[in-house]
């Protein structure tokens, strides 16, 4: 009896889908090609051994927007969202590497530079871009205004801001420290994954360890109900944009150093839409309420997993947006409120058949 | 016998006109400015003026369908891309199969208009919110177009380069009495007249029809539309299908505009046509907007590139900047208007 109970939770967790949808999509390119689940070390040439595979580089690519994905959960839970997140990558990577910049000037002495003390190369911008996700935050929280709105300033602004800094040029770094973010790894694990693992097991333990997770689902599924219960809703919501900017300034620090540059254009492109699908994959719902981390990391490696298996079969990587379109209209048909009522209503009837038989 | 008189003066203080002032008169500050800083060089020329609309036709065009959306409460990423799904099928199907451009032309308007309807029924009847669903309708749109090509495709057709090389030349009578054409010359293109016409459309559409009110209704509150009686359901299916029909004539536009197709053309100008849209004083909440906003919206953010190009110095970086600037504004603005009529609202209500 306690079994069956289990097994009908475990049906109806939106996790325990993403995460089947996620081993068929594994399984999908385990058939085509039989070396997709090949995991091996291999040994570089300055001698570190690195693992080396498609699923280890899966989760390595994942990285930028499971972390930027962190934050969006909860800024959705509340009912909102933070479109602004793809312009502060662009921003954070342009503070970075103008800090770090080994430019035209300084060609001619080649090896480790930096113009600035290297903390600052990672603490400034960090902290710009968790001042814009302060801004986010105030214009939603304190003005009232529209997220998608409120955050489309400095969707437009950013990237301007990110050309001003730098000039509108485009510096690359050669700086080992920094290169080591993005490129390198510890015990053969790549960093990123090793950030990534941080970053969520923070997010956890600060969502679930204090009270603020409960504080997000109750003001996401009735702001005026918690506000009136005493819950301080404002800050709740400013919280949650400001860990969403400081999470896009990591996400664009790790982005810079993988390319060793900075690109203001085309930094954290469409990040925005990809963290998003990545909740929604994940089982959080867009209109606010409840939420699961867990399965928005799930829902980031959907995406990254996609978009490998797309490159295997040899098409070309725009064209991914169709077959992610079509995925993705998939699951949010099987979501929505009308056909899961459909589904519940026919397990009812089954269930009520069932009854009836027996009784008789 | 005064009140009379005094009603259509206090008709144009409505609150809901106060945003549409505001753009007004912002574009007029911003015009002047340029036109004391910059006049010697010819910014003030009916030339610069009228560029200001063919170059954003394709823009304003879609902000017409876009403004419709956003009245009901909805919103619409997909724009863009169904705009260069549709630039690309016309230039695949005249350059690469030989097709003529007026069949292209059908059926691209039948594709936008499918995917309009599609996404509004998603929307309507599978209770999917907007974002979601439209963001959706843009992946697919976009990876469609990359399917066809991925490299751009010009058009070489006499009969689109006839479509935009029409052009009405403004004259005026020189001493001799004879028509001349003014200099510089300004002429107004295709394009700027399908930008205008779907303009005047959009904003009879709103404001004289039944269909109109129902869109203003929905926007004010579902609840209540419902409740009236009012064909909710096919009214939101029928706008984001005008909205579908907007896009994919904006495609057409840039099509003239620019005469090829490309997988990544018109990248994040959804963005683009939201935020005109906003500066014209549309609100995202629903229920409150005005064609006419809109076209000072486009005038207005057209304004700050061509002020930077006369300018000559500053990168154009800074039209981000700024652009993002207004935004900023408006949004306090808007929330301003919101707040004191609210306030009127609950005053009357008390003084009951």
């Amino acid at each position: 009896m306690k079994h069956g109970l289990k097994w009908e939770t475990l049906l109806r967790s939106k996790l325990f889908w993403a995460v089947v949808a996620e081993l068929l999509i594994l399984l999908v390119g385990f058939i085509i090609r039989p070396d997709f689940l090949n995991i091996q070390i291999r040994t570089l040439e300055d001698g570190t051994r690195v693992l080396f595979g498609t699923p280890i580089d899966i989760l390595n690519r994942s990285s930028e927007i499971t972390i930027i994905a962190m934050g969006m959960t909860l800024v959705l839970a509340l009912g909102g969202t933070d479109i602004s997140v793809g312009a502060l990558v662009a921003v954070s990577g342009a503070i970075a590497l103008k800090f770090l910049r080994w430019d035209v000037l300084v060609y001619t002495t080649p090896g480790d530079y930096t113009v600035m003390p290297f903390a600052y190369a990672l603490l400034v911008p960090l902290a710009v871009c968790t001042l814009m996700g302060l801004f986010n935050g105030t214009l939603v929280a304190r003005l009232k205004i529209q997220p998608i709105i409120a955050t489309l300033i400095l969707m437009v602004g950013g990237r301007g801001i990110a050309q001003i800094v730098t000039n509108g040029k485009q510096f690359t770094t050669q700086y080992t420290p920094f290169k080591f973010i993005g490129n390198g790894s510890i015990l053969g694990i790549p960093l990123p994954i090793i950030i990534t693992l941080v970053v969520v097991v923070a997010m956890l333990v600060f969502v679930r360890r204090t009270s603020y997770g409960m504080f997000v689902e109750a003001v996401g599924i009735n702001p005026n109900a918690s506000r009136v219960s005493g819950l301080r809703s404002g800050v709740i919501i400013m919280i949650a944009y400001i860990i969403t900017g400081l999470l896009s300034g990591i996400s664009g620090l790790i982005y810079s150093s993988r390319i060793i540059s900075n690109d203001s254009n085309n930094a954290g492109l469409g990040y925005e839409m990809d963290a998003i699908l990545a909740v929604v994959l994940g089982g959080t719902s867009m209109t606010g309420g409840k939420f699961t981390l867990m399965g928005t990391v799930v829902g980031s490696i959907i995406i990254r997993t996609i978009t490998t298996l797309v490159f295997y079969f040899g098409i070309v990587s725009e064209a991914i947006m169709a077959f992610k379109a079509l995925i993705i209209a998939g699951v949010i048909v099987l979501q929505s409120e009308p056909v899961r009522r459909a589904i519940a209503r026919r397990r009812e009837r089954r269930q009520m058949n069932l009854g009836g038989e027996l009784h008789a | 016998m005064p009140e009379m008189t005094a009603k259509p003066f206090r008709r144009l203080f409505k609150p809901n006109y106060l945003m549409v002032y505001a753009t007004l008169g912002i574009f007029l500050l911003l015009y002047l400015f340029g036109a004391v800083m910059y006049g010697g060089i010819g910014f003030t020329s009916l030339r610069t003026f009228l560029l200001l609309f063919s170059d954003n036709a394709y823009i304003g065009i879609s902000a017409v369908g876009m403004t419709m959306v956003l009245i009901t409460g909805g919103i619409d990423l997909s724009v863009g891309a169904v705009a260069s799904l549709t630039g690309m099928i016309i230039a695949y199907g005249t350059t690469v199969m030989g097709l003529h451009p007026l069949l292209c032309i059908a059926f691209s308007l039948l594709v936008g208009v499918g995917l309009g309807l599609l996404m509004g029924a998603c929307v309507q009847y599978l209770n999917v919110p907007p974002f979601i669903t439209t963001l959706t309708g843009m992946f697919l749109a976009r990876g469609v177009t990359s399917l066809i090509s991925r490299e751009s495709i010009s058009i070489k057709h006499p009969m689109i380069d006839a479509l935009a090389g029409i052009k009405f030349y403004l004259k005026w009578p020189n001493e001799a009495g004879e028509w001349v054409k003014i200099k510089p010359v300004a002429s107004i293109d295709l394009i700027t007249i399908i930008f205008l016409a779907m303009i005047i459309i959009g904003a009879i559409i709103l404001q004289k029809t039944r269909f109109g009110r129902n869109v203003y209704a929905i926007g004010g509150s579902v609840q209540s539309a419902t409740l009236m009686g009012l064909p909710v359901a096919r009214t939101k299916v029928l706008v984001y299908g005008f909205n579908g029909l907007c896009s994919a004539l904006a495609g057409i536009a840039y099509v003239l505009y620019v005469k090829s197709g490309w997988n990544l053309a018109l990248l994040g100008s959804e963005l683009d046509v939201i935020s005109s849209c906003v500066i014209g004083g549309v609100m995202l909440s629903g229920g409150v907007g005005y064609m006419w906003g809109t076209l000072l919206g486009v005038l207005l953010k057209a304004t700050i590139p061509a002020i930077i190009t006369f300018n000559g110095t500053m990168n154009s970086w800074w039209a981000k900047i700024f652009t993002g600037v207004l935004l900023l504004l408006f949004i306090i603005i808007q929330r301003a208007v919101v707040a004191s009529s609210a306030r009127t609202a609950r005053k009357a209500e008390t003084s009951t």
